[in-house]
């Protein structure tokens, strides 16, 4: 999925902290929301790779200031992993005012917690 | 919100940028109907002093089902006049056995948020 040329803005790590691997193979999309409709758009889909990331979210020209979304698939990891969990996905909503900057939106996981902090 | 009997299902908000809990944020519960994949709005509510909702759900009407708590986050920061990376965090869950007592706490900052199953 990952797109050629300068590194997205915009980036992600999922770690499985319960058993303390990369959260691989989970698939992921990002979202925009239109601030007039408040309807969510589409950008991207992904999976992430062996390290629990998934290189080019969005290019440059792309990442526009805005609220977006990122919907990680956590319920459908854990049930390939053979493991039941109390959250279905996990939707992280943020404000990006200043596309200039880079912006790392980690999620730490288990079965039963997660949590995700504004990161570089 | 309900008085009386306990909610099966509780709440705690923490602002860990200050070391207090998080008073005064609005919040709302919903449940997925799963014929036509709508949220219905259970109950909305504000955190007391101690970042506690008391009585967000009935036990009758606590029943199986994908239940959605979300968390004025944003509001909040901005009535402390300050800014924050998040609008409002929502969390997504199942519940499958509803003769247990949930609770689904948010730890938060301007630029991070935790939550975790505790009961």
């Amino acid at each position: 999925m990952s797109m050629a040329g300068p590194v997205s803005p915009l980036s992600t790590h999922v770690l499985n902290t319960a058993m303390g691997v990369p959260g691989s193979n989970m698939s992921l999309s990002l979202h925009r929301q239109d601030p007039s409709t408040e309807a969510w758009s589409l950008i991207t889909t992904g999976t992430t790779n062996e390290d629990g990331r998934c290189p080019g979210l969005i290019s440059k020209q792309m990442f526009v200031p805005g609220v977006y979304k990122m919907r990680f698939e956590t319920g459908q990891y854990w049930e390939t992993i053979g493991e039941s969990s109390f959250y279905p996905y996990v939707e992280i909503v943020f404000i990006i005012k200043d596309p200039g900057q880079r912006y790392h939106v980690p999620l730490l996981l288990s079965r039963f917690s997660y949590s995700t902090y504004r990161g570089s | 919100m309900a008085a009386a009997e306990s909610s099966p299902l509780t709440t705690h908000v923490l602002n860990t940028g200050d070391g207090v809990p998080a008073a005064r944020m609005a919040l709302s519960l919903h449940r997925l109907d799963t014929n036509t994949m709508i949220w219905n709005m259970l109950n909305v509510g504000t955190t007391d002093q101690d970042g506690r909702c008391p009585g967000l759900i009935s036990r009758d009407a606590f029943t199986s089902g994908t239940y959605k708590l979300r968390f004025e986050t944003g509001q909040y920061w901005k009535s402390l006049g300050q800014t924050s990376f998040y609008p409002y965090a929502e969390v997504v869950f199942t519940i499958s056995d509803p003769q247990q007592r949930f609770h689904i706490p948010l730890i938060m900052s301007r630029f991070s948020y935790s939550t975790y199953r505790g009961s």
